[in-house]
């Protein structure tokens, strides 16, 4: 086998050995997709930025940050800031984090009778 | 040390990469781009180390992609400080941030340690199986990037 060819097999082998992560969906790796669950409640606190949205609602005795889509995309499905502002009852759908305590990221969320997806 | 950090997440740049609808998506479009120049850069010159390519004399080869990779670099670091400016206090406490940064300072010094020692003893050889040095600093080359870009997509994952 020549240099070249071994290096171009290495290349290839690194290559899919760094894709692997990536197919997995972003940001979905650490969260618990065997346990959906739902929390509804009032928003404590809502922040709408860079890179995701995010609320605070009391669940069960803690305060759970719930992390949301990135704003843009939030506001491509019709979730503006106004929709999750503080105050406003959202029931959110998605999977608690297995390496942050009282964080869940949403898979939709429903406000007013309307649900948002948030992927 | 942590409120450098702070005071970065709270500047006009942490508070605009927050905010705008554009700065995130850009900083993040042109660290995938500068990656993907870099990365080339590193690894044609790391084949060459390798082996391969052997017609092309090695030290024109490696100083003109070496001037593409130090322009890619400088977008990574552009870029990589625009995204970190805008959650600073967390992503500094991130394992795999702090691995990434390390192995960005290994890489540099092995680029030093390539000029400084390795370069200037291998200056006769064109052609036939590379010396051990250069072969060695090759591979370490595209070891520690390889672990860098994998580390850097890691970010989001911890």
């Amino acid at each position: 086998m020549t240099a070249t060819r071994r290096i171009a097999l290495a290349a290839t082998a690194a290559a899919f050995l760094g894709a692997a992560p990536v197919l997995a969906h972003h940001g979905w790796g650490s969260y618990d997709a065997a346990k959906p669950f739902t929390i509804t409640g009032p928003v404590k606190h809502s922040v709408f930025q860079y890179p995701h949205a995010h609320v605070t609602i009391d669940h069960q005795g803690k305060t759970w940050e719930i992390t949301l889509a990135p704003p843009s995309r939030m506001e491509s499905r019709g979730a503006v800031a106004d929709v999750i502002k503080e105050g406003k009852v959202v029931a959110a759908f998605g999977y608690a984090s297995t390496a942050r305590d009282a964080e869940m990221r949403a898979e939709r969320i429903t406000v007013d009778g309307k649900t948002y997806e948030m992927r | 040390m942590g409120e450098i950090f702070l005071a970065l997440e709270q500047s006009g740049l942490g508070a605009a990469m927050r905010s705008s609808s554009v700065l995130y998506p850009t900083a993040n479009v042109l660290h995938i781009v500068g990656l993907s120049f870099f990365f080339g850069a590193i690894s044609i010159m790391d084949a060459r180390l390798l082996g391969a390519f052997q017609p092309m004399p090695l030290k024109p080869f490696v100083s003109r992609w070496r001037r593409v990779a130090m322009a890619a670099f400088a977008i990574q670091i552009v870029s990589g400080f625009m995204l970190f400016s805008a959650e600073a206090s967390a992503i500094v406490e991130n394992p795999v941030f702090r691995l990434k940064v390390l192995l960005i300072v290994i890489g540099l010094a092995n680029v030093v340690a390539f000029e400084v020692v390795t370069k200037p003893g291998i200056t006769g050889w064109t052609d036939g199986r590379p010396p051990t040095a250069a072969r060695v600093s090759g591979a370490l080359s595209l070891a520690i990037w390889t672990t860098v870009a994998i580390a850097g997509r890691l970010i989001a994952y911890f």
